[in-house]
């Protein structure tokens, strides 16, 4: 009896004070994407299968073609980088770490013109989608994700 | 006045000595007899002095030796003990220490459970990505808005702007 008391009893305490699994480098997909209505519309592209609900939902589109990207593996949390494209640029400057993602400074650039800044909280969990300018029938969306 | 048994014990150890001596083994009916009795009694005296003199211990008798002598201690204490505790603080016994310990985890989890549970709607706009701030250049897009929506059937967050400057088709190239 004692001895499984003593099992019992160790369990309860490594299960409270057991430490959070290790963080490991994550990588941050950032793309800018144009979303257009057309009578056959391409498949989606795989890094936005996981919003494509909310995506074709909010938006009201059913075409989503990414027009530039950047993948950027993230080990400190301070890294920036850009997302390009012929005329739009997206620079991302991260600016830490926190508990469930990063803190993000986003500059939306029209070749050397600033469109839009916004600072975000990105969450590992959960994607961002920034509806940019029209661009001619169809919709200029920046799109985050954490991989 | 000494008996004839003291004055024998006291000859047979040599304890006699000059008329009294004399006396003595002149009073013994056979003294050849009493003799012999007299070295008989010294050569067991003898063997007895050699065979029951303190033999020196070896060590593991002398481990096993003091191991019994602790445990008739304890044996003797542990009773003197009970009798103490049962006085004073009978009910602790450690069986019922590790259940109270025991108890009072689950106790200490499952409240912890609830509270965890309460606060998981708070907790699931903490997982969502959040807008701390967005500015649209006035000089640009002078009627722009921008508005925050979270999804949190999707998980996701929306950084809604409206009246941004439109552009023409030539722009979505890649």
């Amino acid at each position: 009896m004692h001895r499984s008391l003593a099992v019992v009893i160790s369990v309860l305490v490594l299960t409270i004070i057991a430490p959070p699994a290790l963080q490991a480098a994550e990588t941050v997909w950032s793309g800018l994407v144009i979303a257009d209505n057309i009578s056959q519309p391409q498949p989606i592209p795989s890094e936005l299968t996981r919003i494509e609900g909310l995506l074709k939902k909010f938006f009201g589109y059913n075409q989503f073609q990414v027009i530039g990207q950047s993948q950027k593996t993230l080990k400190t949390g301070q890294e920036d980088w850009l997302a390009t494209s012929k005329f739009f640029g997206l620079h991302v400057d991260a600016r830490g770490e926190i508990q469930r993602g990063y803190v993000l400074n986003l500059k939306l650039y029209k070749e050397k013109e600033l469109l839009l800044e916004t600072e975000a909280k990105l969450s590992k969990r959960s994607p961002l989608v920034i509806k940019g300018p029209q661009v001619g029938g169809g919709q200029l969306l920046l799109v985050l994700i954490v991989q | 006045m000494k008996t004839f048994e003291e004055k024998w014990t006291a000859w047979l150890d040599d304890q006699l000595s000059g008329r009294e001596l004399s006396e003595f083994e002149g009073s013994l009916p056979e003294k050849a007899a009493a003799q012999a009795e007299k070295a008989e009694a010294k050569k067991l005296g003898e063997l007895l002095k050699r065979e029951l003199t303190a033999r020196p211990l070896t060590n593991e008798e002398f481990f096993s030796h003091q191991l019994r002598e602790r445990i008739v201690q304890k044996s003797g204490e542990q009773p003197r003990k009970r009798a103490r505790g049962s006085s004073t603080s009978s009910w602790w016994t450690i069986p019922r220490l590790l259940w109270a310990g025991t108890a009072s985890l689950a106790v200490f989890l499952i409240c912890t459970i609830l509270v965890m549970r309460q606060e998981r709607p708070a907790e699931e706009s903490q997982y969502l990505t959040q807008i701390l701030n967005a500015r649209v250049d006035p000089v640009v897009s002078p009627n722009a808005t921008v508005s925050i929506f979270e999804v949190k059937q999707d998980r996701a967050t929306v950084l809604w702007t409206e009246g941004l400057q439109s552009l023409p088709a030539d722009y979505a190239a890649k």
